[in-house]
């Protein structure tokens, strides 16, 4: 009864939001980079506000390249993109003054304090006086800095420079907030913290964010409308729980105990035994071995293990999982995201790609 | 309206945090004090050879000593830049609506206010050590305008070659070897009339040779506006190049 309920009340929320006017359009984006890397092959989508959006993707996907675009620091090659009800390309100053971003290297001013860090911010959106004074007092209290406000930024631990970044992109009450990857590189208690707070900035303020991630699990928690992004094109789009349900079925991940080309062909061996068994959806090759979807997979497992066993086929590990964003993710792209942390060229790198 | 208060803005934000790293202050006012302290004392019967202009080594090299720390200071401008462009900081600033001029403008005057402070140091020391400005307060004033100038022009280079390499090793390792030839070779420690005749040819193209006399004669001589007049002219051709270049990729940089 709970869960009908809870239905009908998300479904009319989403109904709700859909007749919201659009914060972000994007039409046919596609971005080139000066050395002919096409690092968004061709996208389009829309945000309505009061959305929490979440751009999902592994590394180089074109992610935090779209952001750029989005935030005026980046010429799009072509296409057409309109921010808080402003034009790209005509009017970037009007956007600036709507926007917060947070960008994916936290950057602080190691020099000056907190709280003059978060001024400053203020100042540079014209903003002075008594009035900026409050506004970052409730910014630091929000993140919990204010005890250490008047210390100097260098002296902050990674999550503490984070909510600072956080609260200075805040200053001056954006309608839309952008986050690259805000919790890259956060251990998981700063983690959740962070999520906390952006929760309740779209909740409680009605900010929009359009945040990306590489972490299923942060985008399924925070986002109720979620386009995955892989090798520059938007693979699928929905809300996570749409997505899920798209796979209709249970994952059963199968792990193989040597690899496929040292087993003579395991891999078309098993499939062939997987698609023989009544019930089998979809089977999706994986890194180390495969995933089958099913219906009522439980009960298939001890078919499974049975067929392998019996020719032969040497299985390391089986695990079953209702569906999650990860299993959207290799439904649609053929392999699973690898959630890396690489060491981050200079930026000096990616700056010469021709900026605007 | 909005130029002016951006401009102040991150103005002010140099200089805090120059005050908050006295290690860069210190290492640049190092070198120009050793000279101050141990040439002049190491070359003080220099003035007694015949022909050497005033008699006074200490008088003649304050001028050549001001200059040189407007030069080396002036060359370090380009690694503030770079800090910014690599930590993020200039982009988190150009996703505000921020004056794209105010970013340039607070970055070349807070450069000038510190090769300012910097001089009156020096000058004061330089007094300390004996030396005197003739031209009276007026005369030191011009000094300070004319070394801040000096160090305005300079900066593009040093600008220019940070914007273009986005490497701060580079900005100094290059702005290291062009201070000692350029200074050695200028009128700055050594009248031109007692060098060998090919260092006198390079020093008479040599753009600092103009700005240290002029310099020199406000210290030593008087108000001799032909040579406070070309030295003036040769700096306005200088940040002309070096500011057209920096302006460009800065502007290629942010646009």
């Amino acid at each position: 009864m709970y869960i009908v309920s809870d239905i009908l009340i998300r479904t009319a929320f989403e109904g709700l939001r859909d007749s919201m006017s659009e914060i972000i359009t994007v039409k046919d984006l596609v971005e080139v980079y000066s050395d002919g890397t096409k690092a968004i092959q061709r996208i389009s989508f829309d945000v309505d506000e009061g959305q929490f959006f979440g751009f999902l993707g592994p590394n180089g996907a074109g992610k935090s390249t779209t952001i750029k675009v989005l935030t005026t620091l980046l010429r799009k090659t072509s296409g057409a993109v309109t921010v808080a009800g402003y034009d790209l390309d005509k009017d970037p100053k009007e956007i600036r003054k709507l926007i917060g971003v947070q960008s994916q290297e936290t950057v602080v001013d190691g020099d000056l304090t907190g709280k003059e860090n978060m001024i400053l911010q203020g100042n540079l959106h014209q903003m002075r006086g008594r009035s900026l004074e409050e506004r970052v007092d409730e910014l630091l209290k929000l993140v919990e800095l204010s005890d250490v406000a008047k210390k100097r930024a260098a002296f902050y631990s990674g999550g503490m420079k984070k909510r600072l970044d956080l609260a200075s992109a805040l200053v001056h009450r954006p309608k839309l907030l952008f986050l690259d990857e805000p919790t890259t590189g956060l251990d998981p208690q700063s983690r959740a913290t962070m999520w906390t707070y952006l929760g309740k900035l779209n909740k409680d303020e009605g900010i929009t964010i359009f945040l990306t991630t590489q972490y299923m699990e942060e985008a399924d928690k925070l986002c109720r409308q979620v386009s995955i992004i892989d090798r520059g094109q938007i693979v699928a789009s929905g809300s996570p729980s749409e997505l899920k349900q798209e796979i209709g079925a249970d994952a059963i991940t199968l792990s193989f105990a040597e690899d496929d080309e040292r087993n003579g062909g395991a891999k078309a061996k098993a499939r062939e035994l997987l698609a023989a068994i009544p019930g089998v959806g979809n089977i999706v090759d994986s890194d180390s071995g495969m995933t089958v979807y099913a219906k009522d997979a439980s009960s298939m497992i001890v078919d499974i293990v049975r067929a392998f066993d019996a020719n032969q086929l040497h299985l390391s590990s089986i695990n079953l999982s209702r569906p999650s964003l990860d299993d959207v993710f290799l439904k649609h792209t053929g392999h699973r995201i690898r959630t890396e942390e690489l060491v981050k060229p200079p930026s000096g790198m990616r700056f010469r790609r021709g900026r605007r | 309206m909005s130029l002016m208060f951006d401009t102040w803005v991150l103005f002010v934000r140099a200089i805090k945090k120059l005050i908050r790293t006295p290690i860069l202050l210190f290492f640049s006012l190092f070198q120009p004090i050793i000279f101050l302290v141990l040439f002049t004392q190491l070359f003080k019967n220099f003035g007694q050879l015949p022909g050497f202009p005033g008699g006074n080594y200490l008088q003649f090299a304050v001028a050549g000593i001001i200059l040189q720390n407007g030069f080396s200071s002036a060359l370090q401008s380009g690694t503030s830049i770079v800090d910014d462009l690599t930590s993020g900081f200039l982009q988190k600033v150009l996703v505000t609506p921020v004056n794209r001029s105010a970013i340039l403008l607070g970055r070349l005057l807070s450069d000038a206010f510190r090769v300012l402070v910097q001089s009156a140091i020096i000058l004061v020391l330089a007094f300390a050590l004996g030396a005197t400005v003739v031209t009276g307060i007026p005369g030191i004033l011009l000094i300070f305008l004319t070394v801040a100038f000096f160090g305005l022009a300079w900066s593009g280079i040093s600008l220019t070659i940070g914007l273009r390499t986005k490497s701060a090793e580079t900005v100094f390792g290059i702005g290291g070897t062009l201070t000692f030839p350029l200074l050695f070779m200028s009128s700055a420690l050594v009248p031109v009339g007692f060098m060998p005749g090919w260092i006198q040819t390079v020093s008479k193209l040599n753009p600092i040779s103009y700005t240290v006399d002029a310099v020199r004669v406000l210290t030593s001589t008087g108000f001799d506006w032909g040579t406070i007049l070309s030295a003036y002219a040769v700096i306005g051709g200088i940040a002309i190049v070096t500011l057209g270049a920096t302006l460009y990729l800065f502007r290629k940089v942010v646009s």
